[in-house]
């Protein structure tokens, strides 16, 4: 791709679909997507509704090139390193850039990837990433996808309780110094967006918007009314101005993008955990009795096994006995 | 315990055995014994040989308090929390105090913990844990968190080089941004240490001293010649000055506490993979040999069990036939 070539190929971005008044509801695909904007470049939105839990979503393409989202360092790396968008050419340098972009990168999504799977009743998990699938494969994805992050998060039985207050501490301290950092300011450095801005801008739209009313993650970022006020201006101008009819509102109960700041509620009440400890339990009395079932069928066997060598015998003492008479 | 008590109770740590010229050899109670050290407080260092492996350690003990290593946020952050040392008063205001910290604690932990147990031959990793374990318990033990570990960091055997390529990428990015951010100065932040000098410090020492001179890590961190003069310096003040005989130099190959940073060698080279994945092979064959063999006898008692029934029969038909002579 020349410099100077005004016949540019559009890039397409591939991504989940929209839900909650966001152009996409994936929180891995909005921050590619703001990124996108923010570069003002042209560009397609896509949806792949076949494969939405599929890893390699989302994913850029542009003519013979594309750049997937489990490859190399995702799609934004593969943007800036190929050359296509670079936005962080000035910061890459200054070391607050890099720690911010790491502690987003790390405690941030942690949070996001532990309320969505985790500490909710999974309803968003499941509207984002399983809604399109039959309910027997979406369930089955969905427990598998939780025992896999409880995994990635190092959360057992044992120390759930205190690995969820660490998450929240974290996120905490991450939102008071994300706050601090941009102060009155329209980006976090040098006035200019970087990937930076657009992996706070993706997180913050996606948990305010994303997630429940009683979900704790938001009700601390609510606390902060700079970076709520830092996502809805930017979701005004780049998202909202760009997307025509692209953007469903699909749920009209969530209508946000027209809530100023103030209009914004939260009401953290105390997690639905029992809902979510009996769905388990159910679950787990279902795989209970599958097993005993199971057991039982094969004592049976064995015994009707054992029952049948003793009728060969009758017949072949009937036999003895009618050789002797 | 009151403020201006002259004869304040002396903390003990228990920690890991000393190792590699260290006061202790974890990369997890390091950083508290340089945390206390920093606090200039009397300290007794202790070391738990029973239970090496145990998620306790490191712990802090004074008269009836203890801050346990698994409990709440950690040792550093009960001692904060409760009042008995917090040098971070100043500094937890400061988003990019906040920040360099979740830098430190994500990308360069897991970086060491990849390197511990998945990136090398394992050798340092057997040496502070299980080195006064007998073997097949050690060795177990050991296998058994190298898939922890691989779980933690989200590995598979998909994604593995792609994730080794992020992780040493992470840590590039975050040792060229404390790089930057120390420049020539003492400490991080205010000229006054800190818990993230007490945790670069920690990181810093154990990487350069604890991994083999093949180890990438290394090499990396032995670009950045500021960050090895810090950590030189604050050994020789914090905790050189205070060992008598409590650092065995149980390594005399690796005394390094009197070399200068002009006398580091690095010579990373090609990971011995071939040994390590040999060894794994060896122990999963071992296991598959063990299967099969139960499965030879559980198939040998069902066939005895089904000949035992037969010679039963013939026993009948003996009694039979006298009936009828």
């Amino acid at each position: 791709m020349e410099d100077g070539n005004e016949e540019r190929e559009k890039l397409t971005l591939v991504a989940r679909k929209p839900c909650f008044g966001l152009p996409t509801a994936c929180p891995t695909c909005l921050p590619v997507y703001v990124y996108l904007r923010f570069a003002h470049l042209p560009l397609n939105l896509e949806f792949n509704l076949i494969h939405p839990d599929s890893d390699q979503i989302p994913f850029v393409e542009s003519g013979n090139y594309v750049a997937y989202n489990n490859e190399r360092g995702g799609v934004i790396w593969s943007l800036k390193e190929d050359g296509i968008v670079d936005l962080d050419s000035d910061v890459r340098g200054i070391p607050e850039w890099v720690s911010t972009k790491a502690m987003v990168e790390s405690w941030l999504a942690d949070a996001v990837m532990y309320e969505l799977w985790v500490g909710s009743d999974g309803k968003s998990a499941y509207k984002i990433y399983y809604s399109d699938l039959p309910w027997p494969i979406g369930k089955i994805l969905y427990l598998k996808q939780v025992r896999a992050v409880k995994q990635l998060l190092g959360i057992t039985s044992e120390n759930a309780e205190r690995r969820e207050e660490e998450i929240y501490r974290r996120s905490t301290s991450a939102y008071g110094a994300l706050s601090s950092r941009l102060g009155e300011e329209s980006f976090f450095f040098e006035n200019r967006p970087t990937s930076l801005d657009a992996v706070v801008l993706g997180h913050v739209l996606f948990t305010l918007h994303a997630l429940p009313e009683t979900s704790l993650l938001r009700s601390k970022l609510l606390d902060h009314t700079n970076l709520v006020k830092f996502a809805e201006s930017h979701k005004a101008e780049y998202i909202d101005a760009n997307s025509s009819a692209s953007v469903p509102e699909s749920d009209p109960s969530t209508s946000a993008s027209r809530r100023g700041p103030s209009q914004w509620s939260s009401k953290p009440k105390s997690k639905p955990k029992r809902e979510k400890t009996e769905e388990e339990k159910k679950f787990r009395r279902r795989t209970k009795y599958f097993l005993v079932t199971q057991l039982v069928a094969v004592l049976v066997f064995l015994s009707l096994l054992g029952g049948s060598n003793d009728a060969e015998v009758e017949l072949e003492d009937d036999d003895d006995a009618l050789n002797y008479d």
